[in-house]
């Protein structure tokens, strides 16, 4: 039976081009830097960039961010391509970093009452989860494209993966236009928008990459 | 003799480059490795169907194989991926045949696949490695399983289900 099935295997081959994870991290970072450039043009770019005077904090946030997005989308992508004894655990330390601020801004709230009354105004906390959540929503379909072409084989842990990496990109792609550099600010509206979109990644796209 | 890793390594580039008769060796050799591999890891009358469902797994994902890395790690985790699946269908049947109160036919495993399940299995919950043991490689009922593990049929199914999602989780990392 089995000689049987593989000749028809034989006969049905075709030569495939194997993947490469750079050109799947390529596919990531082009959709990423693509929604990221809307951003800029449909909703701006905030004006201490544009004045040629960043603050700190956009480059703490962005930062970290970008770590958090870039180190768990390889992960994702190198997912693409199973074999027993893989194992890229670099996203891990990179999260630990990017959750130094919610921690920061938990501490510093205990300590004193928020200086920014920004996160009360649910208006700007939306538009930042909204947003961040639509690029990452983007960037999420692409890596999914690039997964169904591979073989992941822990789909539940892909599934955080790309939740979470596609979250990050989009808060760093919304963090060009976001004016507000409160500690208070970061912690809650781009934690929220990253831990959202890592428990939609968990829920959804186990069952667009099995196979 | 199954053919080595560098062999199955060169064969499977040329597979991919569309050599039919590297193909027809690759097959062959996976053939027989799986035949190995599995034959540790489920019961003989699941072998066939498996075996079968993992090449044509290998033939469809066979872009996803890096010509720059070893080969056999990418089968043995293509390889685990399907055994998994085949305990979670074979789950679902139980479950079939509990709801319509018939009772499965336990059957005579393998030493040697016992063992090497067990290896495998040591990295969950005894409980849950047990019922799985019970359920899938010795081929007991729900109820039976139940019977004998002092657990109830629902924490039966609870830890099967639970195992199996553990044992999904460690396919590349164990």
């Amino acid at each position: 039976m089995s000689d049987k099935m593989i000749d028809r295997l034989v006969d049905d081959l075709t030569p495939v081009k194997p993947l490469r994870i750079r050109d799947g991290l390529a596919l990531t970072l082009m959709t990423a830097a693509l929604f990221a450039a809307l951003v800029v043009v449909f909703a701006g770019i905030r004006g201490d960039i544009l004045m040629g005077i960043p603050d700190p904090m956009f480059f703490l946030r962005g930062g970290a961010l970008l770590l958090l997005g870039l180190t768990s989308s390889y992960a994702v992508i190198a997912m693409s391509q199973p074999a027993v004894g893989n194992s890229f655990k670099g996203w891990v330390w990179a999260l630990f970093a990017a959750l130094l601020f919610p921690a920061t801004a938990a501490v510093m709230a205990m300590i004193a009452a928020p200086d920014n009354m920004a996160i009360f105004v649910s208006r700007y906390g939306v538009e930042c989860l909204a947003i961040s959540m639509l690029v990452g929503t983007g960037i999420a379909a692409a890596q999914v494209f690039w997964l169904r072409r591979g073989a992941p084989v822990a789909p539940d842990r892909t599934g955080w993966l790309v939740g979470m990496s596609s979250g990050a990109l989009g808060a760093a792609a919304y963090s060009l236009h976001c004016p507000f550099n409160s500690i208070f600010y970061i912690g809650l509206w781009y934690s929220l928008a990253v831990a959202i979109c890592a428990i939609l990644g968990r829920l959804i796209v186990p069952r667009l990459i099995r196979w | 003799m199954i053919a080595n890793e560098e062999t199955m390594r060169l064969l499977m580039v040329k597979a991919q480059g569309g050599d039919k008769q590297c193909y027809a060796s690759l097959l062959t050799e996976c053939e027989k490795w799986l035949r190995r591999y599995y034959g540790r890891k489920i019961n003989p009358s699941a072998i066939d169907d498996l075996v079968q469902e993992t090449l044509i797994s290998l033939h469809r994902k066979r872009a996803s194989y890096d010509p720059a890395r070893a080969f056999l790690p990418w089968l043995a985790a293509i390889g685990r991926y399907r055994w998994i699946d085949s305990l979670r269908k074979i789950y679902r049947h139980e479950h079939d045949q509990l709801y319509e109160e018939m009772v499965a036919d336990p059957r005579e495993g393998d030493v040697t696949a016992k063992v090497s399940l067990e290896r495998l299995l040591g990295l969950i919950p005894p409980k849950q490695a047990e019922v799985i043991g019970l359920v899938k490689i010795e081929g007991l009922s729900i109820s039976e399983a139940a019977t004998m593990t002092g657990q109830s049929e629902s924490l039966v199914k609870v830890n099967i289900h639970r195992g199996l999602k553990k044992l999904s989780a460690m396919v590349e990392t164990e």
